[in-house]
């Protein structure tokens, strides 16, 4: 019932934020709807019509239909990018097996002598095609565009994973920051918008129907309304891209609170600052990994990135990573990609052993070699992804010769659960993890420097620097202004506060007196 | 006078078989040719050779005195009135628009069309309440009937029917055949008609036409087939038709 209620209030409070979600959803479905209708019945058409090439095309159209969405959305990134465009061309080819299948199905499954009978009074192909075929086809195509219809609502969802927007963005935004209601908010409101779309096409279908004798009228009204849609489609996004004349930057970011929020503290400063208009890309899926191309092809002009990730994911370094190796880092970015890093805001969000209050205080743990001398005794947990990867917990082990007593796998969100109830003694975490600043933990110096150095900074393309130097003053005003404790807190207050990304950003300004009005 | 189909020497062979072979035949214009024969005769065949639905592997077929294969097929068809077994409406279309199918194929008045579809609703002794009616709505009768209606509505030289009464009940059948007749006999169009029922070919035939494994083995009007049968084959034809 408090879930309730929370959807409720979120719908209500950030109505504007959902009805533009709602409205990309409807607008990306939409348009990969009609992509692949036109795309799929003409295929359809053509392998019903030459026989010979319906197994080769079928064939391969089953094959991608199996490859799975998050996949075919890594294959696509290199070739369109990130964004709306590779979300419609993904959900376009998603929605061409129902489409062509239900044609192909339709049009072969038509009585022989039905198309005998055609032939043999003189229709030519075409007509026999235009006239017979397709007709009698219609209720088999029909219920194919229905599922694909349903299916490409749906799957528009995870359009969000790669930039693109859509309800998705609200059920992967409250997955990274932790607000179960804007996930389920998201959620419903794709099942909803697909049931009533279904609903419709439903309707219409029946009022089309051959049985309804009024159907000219029906097909008359349904066409205009699909035109008339195309049309309300293609201005507003005209509209939209007609932002693009003024001074624009693009921000990502990626799909972690403290990032979400910085993307807000960037765009209402540089917006106040200067006249540049910022787009922001919240929370794109996969990271790095996925925005470092958009970086590279002009997609977006900056993202905050963690310098350990820049220095062995980007730059391809093994080994730790310490601070000594900042300007080697930046003048390595530079010579590869023209990009450089500018205004580090402070904070370090880097791996660290925690322990709790009570166990740091009854043996004295203030550093990672204290905890050496009493692991026998301690109960250590992590969430999986620790354990494996190469500078995770095995090489820990080595270097501070820890033997702990027992080892856990933890699920990430539950680990201060866990440490507080007393189940595990011992973890990784973040330094700027939002539980942080309120758990009952202390977190222990990495003395032997074994945890690489994960500040904060932005990265940025050096052409957008260049043209826009005002964007320098703006960086430098943020420099030093956040501390890990203070990123900690304002994670808190978003994933467990429920507040909103961008009311902390503007709090946070405010207190920090770099807004305007607040000089006063 | 120039017969209005011609066969000559005509030959069609599917794989190993060997369906017609030899195949000479001339139909005088307003002839009523009732085709008939044992199943795998070829008396099909022959049919759809005329509209090029079958085209001969060797030899000719003239239509009013024309080389069909030289012709514009699509044009010939439209102008030869074709109904198949059980009639075979577009289920697509209402009454309607199944008889006016060929109409608008050929022109696009609308007012001419309508004539059209009204005379022959009428010669085919069909209510016009069922124009708008879809073929799925109405009886086994009443589909020939618009079958009929339909193959007609062009005003066609030439009838192609392929046991056009094969899946009606025998009083329908029996309706039916008076109303072909008497439309034969009101516009004296040519019919080709293709039946497996010796008593249909006898009662409807002013030529009857027996063919036995891709040959004739007789013919001529129904009277010279009754009296003087000419093979065994057609001596158990005739004597099938008194039981």
């Amino acid at each position: 019932m408090d879930l309730l209620k929370e959807m409720i209030d979120l719908i209500i409070g950030r109505k504007e934020f959902f009805l533009n979600l709602l409205w990309e959803h409807f607008y990306i479905s939409f348009s990969s709807i009609v992509i692949a209708s036109v795309i799929g019945i003409t295929l359809g058409i053509v392998i019903s019509e030459y026989r010979g090439s319906s197994k080769i095309i079928l064939g391969v159209i089953n094959f991608i239909y199996t490859i799975p969405s998050i996949a075919l959305l890594g294959i696509l990134i290199p070739f369109s990018g990130i964004g709306n465009v590779t979300a419609m061309i993904a959900l376009s080819i998603y929605a061409l097996l129902p489409m062509v299948r239900n044609t192909f199905t339709g049009i072969t499954n038509v009585d022989e002598r039905v198309i005998e009978a055609a032939r043999g009074m003189g229709s030519t192909r075409f007509q026999i095609l235009y006239k017979i075929k397709i007709p009698i086809a219609l209720p088999v195509i029909m219920s194919g565009f229905r599922n694909m219809v349903t299916m490409t609502i749906a799957l528009a969802g995870i359009a969000s994973f790669i930039g693109a927007g859509g309800l998705g963005t609200a059920i992967y935004r409250g997955i990274t920051t932790n607000n179960t209601a804007m996930t389920l908010t998201g959620s419903l409101m794709i099942a909803i918008l697909a049931l009533v779309v279904d609903g419709m096409l439903g309707f219409f279908e029946k009022m089309s129907g051959r049985r309804n004798r009024k159907k000219r009228k029906v097909r008359i009204i349904l066409c205009g309304g699909m035109i008339a849609l195309l049309i309300i489609g293609i201005a507003g996004n005209m509209i939209r891209s007609n932002q693009n004349s003024e001074k624009i930057v693009r921000i990502a970011t990626k799909p972690v609170t403290e990032q979400y929020i910085i993307g807000e503290i960037l765009k209402e400063i540089i917006e106040q600052d200067t006249d540049i208009t910022v787009e922001l890309t919240q929370g794109i899926g996969g990271g790095t990994s996925n925005i470092m191309p958009g970086m590279q092809s002009g997609e977006f002009d900056m993202y905050p990135e963690y310098t350990c990730t820049g220095w062995n994911l980007v730059l391809g370094h093994t080994g730790v990573y310490d601070e000594s190796m900042y300007s080697k880092l930046r003048k390595e970015y530079e010579e590869s990609y023209d990009f450089t890093w500018k205004g580090q805001m402070g904070f370090s969000n880097a791996y660290a052993l925690a322990v709790s209050k009570e166990v740091a205080e009854k043996y004295g743990l203030k550093t990672c070699s204290d905890l050496q001398k009493v692991s026998g005794q301690l109960v250590f947990g992590a969430e999986y992804d620790f354990f494996e990867r190469p500078d995770g917990y095995g090489k820990m082990c080595e270097i501070y010769g820890f033997t702990f007593k027992n080892v856990r796998d933890v699920d990430i969100g539950l680990k201060y659960q866990a440490v507080n109830e007393g189940k595990i003694d011992v973890m990784d975490v973040f330094t700027t993890d939002g539980q942080l600043s309120k758990a009952q933990v202390v977190i222990l110096e990495d003395d032997k420097g074994y945890f690489s150095s994960a500040k904060e900074g932005i990265v940025i393309r050096r052409e957008v620097l260049q043209k826009y130097p005002e964007l320098e003053t703006v960086f430098k005003k943020l420099e030093n202004t956040v501390d890990n404790e203070a990123m900690a807190e304002m994670n808190y207050q978003v994933e467990e506060g429920k507040k909103d990304t961008k009311d902390v950003a503007h709090t946070f300004l405010l207190e920090k007196g770099l807004l305007k009005g607040a000089e006063e | 006078m120039e017969p209005i189909i011609k066969y000559q020497d005509v030959k069609k062979v599917y794989g190993e078989k060997t369906i017609v072979e030899h195949f000479n035949l001339s139909i005088e214009k307003g002839e009523f040719l009732t085709i008939i024969g044992s199943s795998g005769s070829g008396k099909t065949t022959i049919l759809k050779m005329v509209n090029g639905l079958i085209i001969p592997d060797e030899g000719t077929v003239f239509v009013e005195g024309k080389d069909i294969l030289k012709e514009d097929l699509i044009q010939l068809r439209r102008n030869i009135g074709y109904a198949i077994q059980g009639s075979v409406l577009f289920p697509n279309m209402t009454v309607e628009k199944n008889i006016a199918y060929v109409p608008n194929l050929l022109n696009d008045k609308k007012e001419k069309t309508n004539q059209a579809v009204q005379k022959w609703i009428r010669i085919a002794g069909l209510e016009e309440e069922l124009l708008n009616r879809y073929p799925d709505e109405l009886s086994g009768g009443q589909q020939q009937r618009v079958g009929i209606a339909r193959a007609l509505a062009a005003s066609p030289e030439i009838l192609l029917m392929d046991e056009p009464f094969g899946a009606v009940d025998e009083i329908t059948r029996g309706e039916l055949q008076r109303e072909i007749k008497r439309i034969h006999e009101e516009t004296n169009i040519t019919i080709l008609f293709v039946t497996h029922d010796i008593n249909e070919a006898m009662t409807l035939g002013s030529k009857v036409l027996v063919m036995n494994a891709g040959a004739i083995d007789q013919y001529g009007t129904p009277e010279e087939i009754m009296s003087l049968p000419k093979t065994d084959f057609v001596r158990k034809l005739v004597a099938n038709s008194r039981k």
